[in-house]
């Protein structure tokens, strides 16, 4: 049997007593680059939230295998621990805590090991010019008064530092201007070479052009319906999701 | 003040004696003309005013038999940046603090005071202040308190400012301590254009009750007032807040706004909030504004999705609930206390 990093196996899933994954299944291998297309409310960001532990997802059915352990029920922190990351598509704002406290915060409790001052200062600053990001948001509030486009740059600024094993990017195209996208594309390019498998949730091609995903799935009505090359996902963006739905609908 | 929402039914006042330790702290020089002196007889007259504060019981009592507090005058023009502060530090050798505080801003004339009320944990102390504060035209007084008694402590608050033409005090209230705290700020701008601010944070913890009053009373055409408060209940504390705007006859074009904002922490606390709006003159502008919920759980999934677990996240997400009100204090020495009281409140206990 494959070995894979992330299994997802018949995963039902249920918000607020409404269930929106339906039976989803999806395996990712170490290194891979997976796209989940899909039109609003077929369960992209569900499926996110729920890979990362948010509470109000509730798994009635199935199970998420990662790293050879099955991780339902284990806590947000648990799982970012283990190595999985989500650029959220809405970052919160915490006021309080600046960007670089925080991260270093997060690394320390991440890696188990204690960030010193002055080193990780100097990860940060190199970090931070890859993503064109000016120092002084090191010393700003997390994500307080940053645009949409500086609080998605925060995100993969946080992914590159704290090096997952998967990252989740949920939409992070969305709200980034062409320029901007190829910056943090670069930067993912960076830690898919360390080996880091990807899941990008996406409307757009635009990141998929530097991303070159080896899978493309379309998610509808919260199962995987349909799983290509990235020619899948050229043909969304000509004819959109109406053929699909119409295949779909049939069976 | 309904002492019963607290369970507060016969206070009985212990024998005061003296205050012997220094409270009066100043850093830096002041112009001569600056008086700042321990309280005397001398002032009673401007404290001969109809103001209960958490109830007639304490403020006359505080009026009496007042072991503590100060008297300010600053003449006219003057403005002193470095702060007066008053440091109240009770121990077992003065268990029981009656301050009775006097401050007259005289026209054009600025000040900034910190009052800190601080007890190591174990001792029983009693604290019951009353602060009366005259600001004149185009005058400033900037005034921080913060009560951080130990949790075998009452304390008793009770301040009162009469605010003329273009005149401004700033009140800032920092709550973190005491089994019972009553605490009452009421601000009468009296001239035009007249201002005053109250923010305040407060901390509920362990049994503690809290009774907190703030009211405006607008008197002044175009008066401004502002009134915001971010409060955390956890454990089995009870909180009743009280916000009161009143637009008296004459306050045309004037403008209050109250806002309350309370983190539940815990099922088991009790939180009531009532806000009131009194109006005489029809041209006024009043807001309020309260809410009560639990933690924002989508900022705490945040937190840990970077690997912070859920103590360390929840510190954070509260304290970014309070940084907006602690951001206000320009003193990062007190920002500083303020915040290892509360992380001791919050992880420690």
């Amino acid at each position: 049997m494959e070995k894979y990093l992330l299994n997802i196996n018949d995963l039902k899933v249920t918000i607020e007593d409404k269930e929106i994954l339906k039976g989803l299944n999806l395996q990712i291998k170490e290194g891979e680059t997976h796209v989940i297309m899909g039109p609003n409310g077929s369960g992209k960001s569900t499926l996110a939230y729920t890979l990362m532990g948010h509470p109000s997802y509730e798994i009635t059915q199935g199970g998420i295998q990662f790293d050879g352990e099955i991780i339902n029920e284990m806590k947000a922190d648990e799982r970012a621990r283990k190595g999985i990351f989500l650029s959220f598509q809405y970052p919160e704002e915490i006021p309080g805590i600046t960007v670089e406290e925080f991260l270093r915060t997060s690394k320390t409790s991440i890696t188990g090991e204690m960030q010193k001052i002055i080193p990780f200062r100097r990860l940060l600053k190199t970090k931070m010019e890859h993503l064109g990001m000016d120092e002084s948001y090191a010393s700003r509030y997390l994500n307080l008064g940053f645009s949409g486009g500086e609080k998605k740059k925060n995100e993969i600024l946080q992914m590159s530092i704290l090096e997952p094993k998967l990252a989740i990017l949920d939409e992070t195209d969305s709200g980034l201007d062409v320029d901007a996208i190829k910056i943090v594309a670069e930067s993912v390019m960076k830690i898919k070479d360390e080996k880091c498998s990807i899941l990008v949730i996406t409307h757009y091609n635009k990141l998929l052009e530097y991303l070159e995903p080896d899978y493309v799935h379309i998610l509808m009505d919260g199962k995987i319906v349909k799983t290509g090359g990235v020619e899948l996902a050229n043909q969304i963006d000509e004819i959109g999701y109406e053929n699909i739905k119409a295949e779909f609908s049939n069976i | 003040m309904l002492w019963k929402r607290i369970g507060l039914k016969d206070f009985e006042f212990p024998k005061v004696h003296d205050y012997k330790k220094d409270y009066i702290k100043i850093e830096g020089k002041f112009p001569k003309e600056v008086k700042i002196n321990r309280i005397s007889e001398s002032e009673n007259k401007y404290f001969d005013i109809e103001f209960s504060g958490v109830g007639d019981k304490f403020t006359s009592f505080a009026k009496k038999y007042y072991n503590a507090g100060i008297q300010l005058r600053l003449p006219r023009n003057t403005k002193i940046v470095e702060p007066v502060k008053l440091e109240f530090h009770m121990d077992e050798n003065n268990p029981t603090l009656v301050d009775k505080n006097l401050i007259i801003a005289e026209e054009g004339s600025e000040v900034n005071i910190i009052m800190d009320y601080y007890s190591n944990e174990k001792i029983e102390t009693l604290h019951n202040g009353l602060t009366v504060i005259y600001a004149k035209e185009n005058a400033t007084v900037n005034i921080i308190k913060i009560q951080r008694l130990g949790d075998s402590s009452q304390s008793f608050d009770s301040n009162i400012a009469y605010v003329e033409g273009n005149g401004k005090v700033n009140w800032i209230s920092v709550e973190l301590g005491s089994y019972i705290s009553g605490s009452n700020y009421r601000t009468y701008l009296d001239g035009e254009a007249s201002g005053s601010n109250l923010s305040s944070i407060y901390l509920g913890d362990g049994i503690r009750k809290m009774d907190l009053e703030y009211t405006m009373i607008h008197k002044g055409p175009r008066s401004i007032s502002n009134i915001e408060t971010k409060g955390v209940l956890k454990d089995n504390s009870k909180k009743v807040f009280r916000g009161n705007l009143d637009f008296k006859r004459g306050s045309r074009h004037s403008k209050g706004v109250e806002e309350e904002y309370v983190i539940l922490l815990d099922p088991t606390v009790k939180s009531d909030s009532i806000p009131a709006l009194l109006c005489d003159e029809d041209d006024v502008e009043g807001e309020h504004a309260a809410s009560a919920g639990q933690i924002d759980e989508n900022k705490l999934f945040y937190l840990m999705s970077r690997g912070l677990d859920e103590r360390e996240s929840k510190k954070l997400v509260v304290e970014a609930s309070f940084r907006p009100i602690i951001d206000r204090i320009p003193y990062k020495y007190l920002q500083e206390i303020i915040f290892d009281e509360i992380e001791r409140r919050l992880i420690d206990a």
